[in-house]
């Protein structure tokens, strides 16, 4: 039995028929292409699958696709607006913020949620809130430098 | 510093962008038109003789394409130095989890509903699962072929009959004469616990095969030379017909420098014909990858009054599993390790690899000095207190220096350890008084690199005067697409952002051994310092042609040729290049092949060789922490990571690699480890087995001491392992200045924690005596 569910992916409008038991991950990996969504553990845990689902920062493979109906979901390949980089991938970038750059893309949305919600965190709410996306290579210390930075940058701009 | 206008230089890396926009295809993403997808049967035995495999009912199932069985890969042995293990089980299967058969069909759900459908009978056998028992007479033989596999007898030296599967021994002085001088002697058993990488991407890969006999592979790799070897093997042909591509890797630390998933993507690809696409679970990465090799360490160490080592004893058991991977080489380079970075005069170490029923231990960030330094650098710390010494100027006072010989007996070179020591000590404020419940710890850290595995590069002038990279090193995160470049930059005299860099391809990049062994930026880079200096040797010599010059006066800077002491008399790179495309010799190519051909295998007896290694590095780890008395829980509020990589390519670089590496360190030393009911895993996911994440890791300041390398790419060594290192003796030793409890099992939980204190009164801790 199939379902059909109608959403918006980085802004444009689609449409799907999918299983219930299909994950959001899948469903954008396998159907609309975006690899920018990270399988790592298919259960919930380590982060790198992080979208944003209405502006909220979920783990993909844990949503059901059908979940997402009538709702709107970013991933990390909308970030980019004309050519320019959003200001947590430049504050990634220049901090030293990624080596192998599987878990970024979810790091960097966690991150965008967050300072969206709280535009100027401190260190611990920034260690708080991306305590759900793993990362095995950095120690965090450099993430978390890029987090706050790009809050900075932000809130200069405002 | 400024001797240098591209090396030394904290530059952002050059696949930063791409990264933080995604734009990267990891092996995982990877897709061909018309691929299947394969799943691995495992063996659900720990040790089981296979009667017979029945895979008519799997085959006949809609949509499988093939199945492969030992069978079709029925000769040739994976190994490093010892080649021991079938790419399919044959006849027997030794642990939970080893691949038995597989599938390819036109979806995941169908290969997995065809494993079900694959009927084998199997005898169990005896089965052992613990490394010290199975050294025992009349323990069940793991390989009773061992003394018939090739291996390489440079580092591995098995004991056929036995468990075996490597001895390695260091004999120096003579060690009974060493401890009758000694005034105290101290005899700790010190006891490590499997590790596993946790790369965030999965294994994953796409192999296609043709009826020519020619296979491709599009890898997520640390390695893809080794790779080539394996699913070479795997199908029976010669490497070279065997093409292996690195996609982006999402990780690596030792976990992906196999073929554990690309052997069985060809062997189905060429049954069915069809390219094939396998990514494993996080439960087989769990249960069917590799580990760190868990470890008992028994150290005996005969010290006088003063803090002066004059004798150590050491012997290490490593839980190898059921197969060597590469615990050969870190069972030798444990050997390499057991005596600290210290001057001992008296020093005998018997290391020993040993086979049991168990997923296989292998290669894993740091290679067994981890195990062995959280051994000796926990009973250095005990002796220190012991004594009433300060923990840090005994190991001053013992620490190695430039001109010490080793324990190996090597005249040692580039030895920044002292002023590691210091400086870690130093940054996290060594002397300071510390309220109670509070200590701080240090401890050395050395790693070496493996010996006798060789790396080229080509450098090519393309038409626009921009420098072409090739070579296979595969840059995992570590950074090495950017300081390689930075190398090269560096001897042609281009910028950075005029150097590109190839991605690794079999067929094209020349040959490397892999990112393995903290070997990328001392080996490749040499080789690329050669072949850029012949590619700059033919612009020079081209350019004089046209300057009407002699080449000797000719200098090349800032992607410029000119007549030394002349700005007018310069030619561009562009302008060369072009010159030689299309008016004199051809494009040009610089070529540079590095072997460390000037080491000496260690005496099988001894251990003793006057350059085991193509170097050592070296550092210090410096932690504090607070101890909850009523929880037991530790937790590290300062920690200092110091290490002398000869030369610092490219600091920015540097520090997420000392950082990294000591979270990883930290979460051996305190949370991780995987659990075993016999041969079986009880917490084979993220939810069981707990990586840590932004709240359980501290700030780390990392500090780096430069004591360049006579033989490194501009005096550098390398970095990757050396940070796990020394981790756990630092957070340990604190624990005891916190709290006076001793705990000689990693990992440090809170449970043996309060355990430790509550019995802390009975005075059961330390128990040295003359």
């Amino acid at each position: 039995m199939k379902y059909p569910i109608s959403l918006t992916v980085n802004g444009e409008a689609m449409e799907f028929s999918v299983e219930p038991n299909l994950a959001l991950l899948d469903l954008l990996r396998d159907h609309v292409e975006l690899t920018g969504c990270r399988r790592g553990c298919d259960s919930g845990y380590c982060g790198a699958c992080t979208v944003l689902l209405d502006g909220k920062a979920v783990h993909s493979c844990s949503v059901p696709a059908v979940a997402a109906h009538g709702k709107d979901v970013l991933t990390v390949e909308a970030l980019v607006r004309d050519s320019r980089l959003h200001p947590v991938q430049e504050a990634f970038i220049e901090h030293g913020a990624i080596q192998c750059g599987y878990c970024t893309p979810g790091m960097i949305l966690s991150s965008v949620a967050l300072l969206g919600e709280n535009p100027d965190p401190s260190e611990a709410e920034v260690r708080s809130y991306l305590s759900g996306n793993l990362c095995r290579c950095t120690g965090y210390v450099r993430i978390v430098q890029a987090v706050l930075a790009a809050g900075e940058a932000m809130r200069g701009k405002i | 510093m400024s001797q240098f206008s591209v090396v030394g230089k904290p530059l952002t890396r050059l696949d930063g962008l791409r990264k933080a926009t995604a734009q990267v295809t990891y092996g995982i993403d990877f897709k061909l038109p018309g691929m299947l997808y394969g799943k691995i049967l495992r063996s659900v035995y720990p040790h089981a003789r296979i009667l017979s495999i029945d895979t008519s009912q799997a085959e006949a199932l809609p949509g499988v394409k093939a199945v492969v069985t030992g069978k079709d890969a029925p000769v040739g042995l994976f190994g490093s130095r010892l080649y021991d293990q079938p790419p399919l089980a044959r006849d027997k299967v030794r642990h939970i989890g080893e691949p038995v058969a597989a599938v390819a069909a036109v979806d995941e759900a169908t290969a997995e509903k065809a494993l079900g459908l694959i009927q084998v009978e199997y005898e169990e056998l005896p089965a052992v699962f613990d490394a010290r028992e199975a050294m025992q007479p009349g323990a069940p033989i793991v390989h009773p072929d061992l003394g018939s596999y090739q291996r390489n007898p440079l580092l591995c030296y098995p004991v056929p009959g036995t468990n075996i599967l490597n001895h390695m021994r260091v004999r120096r002085g003579n060690v009974e004469e060493g401890f009758a001088q000694a005034e105290f002697i101290f005899e700790d058993t010190f006891t490590t616990q499997a590790q596993q990488h946790c790369c965030i991407e999965p294994h994953a890969a796409v192999g296609q095969a043709g009826l020519d006999g020619k296979a491709t592979v599009w890898a997520s790799t640390q390695a893809p030379y080794k790779v080539r070897t394996e699913c070479a093997v795997a199908l029976g042909v010669p490497p070279s017909r065997v093409r292996v591509i690195a996609n982006q890797c999402g990780g690596g630390f030792g976990g992906k420098s196999r073929a554990r998933v690309d052997a069985y993507c060809v062997l189905l690809a060429r049954k069915s014909g069809r390219p094939v696409k396998i990514v494993l679970t996080r439960h087989e990465i769990f249960t069917a990858t590799t580990t760190r090799h868990p470890s008992t360490i028994r150290i005996k160490t005969g010290v006088k009054a003063d803090g002066t080592l004059v004798a150590r004893e050491v012997e290490v058991i490593l839980d190898g599993g059921a197969y060597g991977e590469a615990g050969e080489i870190v069972c030798w380079e444990v050997g390499q390790g057991a005596a600290g970075p210290y001057r001992i005069p008296h020093v005998k170490v018997d290391a020993y690899e040993v086979y049991t029923n168990k997923v296989p231990a292998g290669a894993m960030r740091g290679f067994g000095w981890p195990q062995i330094l959280w051994a000796g650098e926990s009973q250095v710390d005990i002796i220190a207190h012991k004594l009433g010494l300060d923990p840090l100027e005994v190991r001053l006072r013992n620490a190695v220096e430039e001109g010490s010989i080793s324990h190996t007996g090597e005249v040692l070179h580039s030895v920044g350890l002292k002023e590691c020591l210091r400086q870690a000590a130093s940054a996290i404020d060594w002397e300071a008084e510390r309220p109670p419940n509070r200590g701080r710890g240090i401890a050395c850290l050395t790693k070496i690199s493996v010996p006798f595995l060789g790396s080229s590069a080509f450098v090519k002038i393309n038409e626009d005067g921009r420098v072409g990279l090739l070579t296979s090193a595969t840059d995992i995160g570590q950074g090495s697409d950017t300081v390689l470049a930075q190398i090269c930059a560096e001897e042609m005299g281009v910028g950075l952002s005029d150097v590109e860099v190839a991605v690794p391809d079999t067929d094209t990049t020349p040959p490397d051994m892999g990112a393995i062994a903290s070997r990328i930026t001392f080996h490749v880079g040499n080789a690329i310092r050669l072949a850029a200096a012949d590619a700059r040797s033919q612009v020079l010599a081209l350019a004089a042609d046209m300057l009407e010059a002699s080449p000797d006066d000719l200098d090349l800077a800032g992607g410029k040729i000119f007549v030394r002491g002349s700005t007018e008399r310069a030619l561009t790179l562009t302008e060369v290049s072009t010159a030689a495309y299309f008016r004199k010799g051809g494009p040009i190519l610089g070529r540079g092949s590095f072997l460390d051909e000037d080491l000496v295998p260690t005496d099988e007896e001894t251990g003793q060789s006057p350059k085991p290694s193509p170097y050592i590095k070296y550092g210090a780890t410096a932690a504090e922490v607070d101890v909850d008395p009523e929880t037991g829980v530790v937790k590290v509020t300062k920690m200092a990571s110091a290490h002398d990589c000869g030369r610092a390519i490219n600091p920015l670089l540097l520090n997420g690699q000392i950082e990294g590496g000591a979270a990883t360190g930290l979460a051996f030393a305190l949370w991780e480890e995987m659990v075993f009911d016999g041969g079986r895993i009880t917490n084979p996911s993220f939810m069981d087995y707990r990586i840590p994440s932004t709240v359980e890791v501290p700030d780390v300041q990392p500090v780096i001491v430069e004591a360049p390398h006579s033989c490194g790419p501009f005096g550098a060594k390398g970095a990757g392992e050396a940070s796990t290192i020394g981790v756990a003796p630092a957070v340990g030793n604190a624990l005891f200045d916190a709290v006076k409890v001793r705990i000689k099992d990693l990992p440090l939980t809170w449970e043996k924690v309060l355990e430790a204190l509550e019995k802390k009164g009975e005075g059961a801790s330390v128990a040295p005596g003359p």
